[in-house]
């Protein structure tokens, strides 16, 4: 009968206005909620992973052979550009580190707004401000290991070890702080990494690029930087270098092997 | 499934209810009133307390009865006042603490100051995660106080000023109320009133001699830009003066022993041989007062401390970096490990530490013996 056959057409329509309707909406409602984007560093000795007191490296452009016991930094106020805002990480003091049981060191932001986001920005060190203040934000602590005091501030990246030479040893002392050394580190995104299922963002940090970069820096010829500014900025002006995304970079060039 | 369980929440409800008008509803439990008398300065940073036992005031005073209880022991001679003396800061003054077998033992007896800040792990090789699991060790060691939990739990229910605190506490006496309650004192234990506190607050200047130590206390030594220092502060904090919180930042290996007569310490709690040698740093508040020094107390003095790190470090596999690095005359790399400090910044260093006796802290009524007669 007609009615029946209108009815079943109606029926149907129905239904499909109901999907079109569903479907946006839900993509409406998950376009608004934040999303937890994960940051994971990895540590590298150039090509190498980076293991602590274990594996003997060569001095990158000297004699010996160098060892690792503890290399630490902090990694600041990070943020997310889009053209249509940006998102700030709050106390966003992380000290980086590589000793504990999980070799690759995580942040994970949380309650990142949803949009086009195309750099992820960050300081190496700690901001002025921050740097001359008692306050205990993110992982600022100035009872910490990384403070040197309060007339100081904080070292920006700690590298402790040793470099072997034939039968001597000699410690290898890198404290490196002072403010005029905060670097701010900013990276085109060429995705959308809001979109992957995790999200996330893979870097490569690499201990030698301090080393290697603007100004090459023999360990056996400069095996101690500590309250030297002079001394202290020629590895801060390496620091860009040292942390680099593990996707093709805003030069369009893939950072090396993972 | 569902309905199982709606059943099931449901069940639980009302037991739960008819729970509470049986025991509280007849009888209400006392509440313990929040601590709030409680203060600690601001440069000392975060802290906290665990969310199963609250500061609260009963807790703490419950924990002050028993800190000075000789029932905790097997023989009923020994507390853990024995060797937590309130007059050394809580120390004992002994090389290594002695307890109901009289036999010496391990480790010298720590201070008891600042414990919610520093290193969260505790004893001298961390083997402890928390306060509370580190009361329940001396408590039941054969040679500190061989007390048995139950015997224990069994005799302070014996007495009614005890039943009272505990339940208002705790709810009740139990095997975990007890290491609870003791911590809850301990954590109360605060030194902030130090000469150096005072100097930090602004309310007083050192004199010369101290503020030469206090600069050397607090300078890593750096020959190139003409900078002394003892490079204290790279174990010990700028304001806590002991280790750093984070992970085991706070356990180094000072040098005290060679390769070959290495002690397990922190590896005893991690496995892992980078770890050999390493012992908690403490604070050093009150440090001119709790003598003798280090994990196994074998300085007997502030100067033999100091001349140890000026020109006794022994040299191992794990020694700390900066240790080994620090030097006054930039000598580092020819293998005879010195600070090089001169006489002079020796003693201005031992004047410094001197600023850090806190006199409120060791006289302090509400830290004392709750019973002891005035």
């Amino acid at each position: 009968m007609n009615w029946m056959r209108n009815a079943r057409l109606l029926a149907a329509l129905l239904l499909a206005l109901a999907a079109a309707l569903g479907v946006t909406g839900w993509r409406l409602y998950r376009a608004a909620q934040p999303v937890q984007l994960t940051l994971y560093f990895h540590p590298f000795v150039g090509q190498e992973p980076l293991v602590l007191n274990e594996t003997n490296y060569p001095n990158p452009s000297g004699e010996g052979r160098f060892k690792v016991r503890d290399f630490l930094f902090f990694l600041s106020n990070i943020r997310l550009v889009s053209p249509t805002g940006a998102y700030a990480e709050a106390d966003s003091y992380h000290l980086v580190r590589f000793d504990g049981e999980e070799r690759t060191f995580v942040i994970v932001l949380h309650d990142v707004p949803r949009r086009n986001y195309e750099q992820i920005q960050f300081g190496i060190g700690v901001d002025a401000a921050a740097n001359r203040s008692l306050a205990s934000r993110g992982d600022l602590d100035p009872n910490g290991r990384m403070a040197w005091s309060w007339e100081v501030g904080y070292k920006f990246v700690l590298f402790e070890g040793a470099l072997l030479r034939g039968n001597t040893s000699e410690p290898l002392v890198y404290h490196v702080g002072f403010e005029e050394n905060y670097r701010l580190i900013s990276t085109q995104l060429q995705r959308k990494p809001l979109d992957g299922r995790p999200a996330r963002l893979d870097f490569r940090v690499d201990i030698l690029r301090l080393f290697q970069g603007s100004t090459n820096i023999d360990m056996a010829a400069l095996p101690r930087v500590k309250f030297d500014r002079a001394d202290a900025a020629l590895l801060a002006r390496n620091f860009a270098g040292m942390v680099r995304p593990m996707w093709p970079d805003a030069a369009g060039q893939p950072d090396g092997a993972r | 499934m569902f309905r199982w369980r709606a059943d099931v929440a449901a069940g639980a409800l009302i037991t739960a209810l008819l729970a509470a008008i049986a025991t509280g509803g007849c009888k209400p439990r006392p509440i313990p009133s929040p601590l709030t008398s409680f203060s600690a300065p601001f440069v000392f940073g975060r802290f906290q307390v665990p969310a199963d036992n609250p500061l609260t005031v009963e807790a703490v005073e419950l924990g002050r009865r028993l800190f000075y209880d000789p029932r905790l022991s097997a023989n009923g001679k020994v507390s853990c006042s024995t060797c937590h003396i309130q007059r050394l800061a809580f120390t004992d003054g002994r090389t290594t603490g002695v307890g109901v077998s009289g036999h010496p033992l391990a480790f010298n007896s720590m201070s008891l100051a600042n414990l919610m800040w520093g290193p969260q792990r505790f004893f001298w090789n961390g083997r402890a995660a928390t306060l509370e699991d580190q009361a329940l060790v001396p408590l039941q060691h054969p040679d500190e106080m061989a007390q048995d939990l139950k015997r224990l739990v069994a005799q302070l229910a014996a007495d009614p000023g005890y039943r009272k605190l505990f339940e208002t506490a705790y709810g009740e006496i139990s095997r975990s109320a007890i290491p609870r309650a003791l911590a809850s004192f301990e954590r109360t234990l605060i030194s902030s009133n130090s000469r150096y506190d005072q100097f930090l607050r602004g309310e007083i200047t050192l004199d010369a001699q101290e503020e030469l130590g206090r600069k050397l206390f607090m300078a890593h030594p750096d020959v190139k830009v003409s900078l002394r220092g003892a490079n204290c502060i790279d174990c010990h904090s700028q304001f806590l003066t002991g280790g750093s919180s984070a992970g085991y930042d706070g356990f180094a290996n000072n040098g005290l022993d060679d390769e070959a007569h290495l002690q397990p310490g922190l590896q005893t709690v991690t496995g892992k041989p980078a770890h050999r040698g390493l012992f908690k740093v403490p604070s050093l508040r009150n440090i001119a007062l709790t003598a003798p020094y280090m994990h196994d107390g074998r300085f007997n003095t502030l100067e033999e401390v100091l001349d140890h790190y000026d020109r006794g470090i022994k040299i191992s596999s794990t020694l700390s970096a900066v240790i080994v690095e620090a030097d006054n005359q930039g000598a580092a790399a020819s293998g005879r490990i010195s600070l090089h400090l001169t006489a002079r910044e020796k003693g201005a260093i031992i004047a410094f530490l001197q600023t850090l006796t806190d006199r409120d802290f060791v006289t302090a009524e509400r830290f004392s013996d709750p019973l002891a007669r005035k």
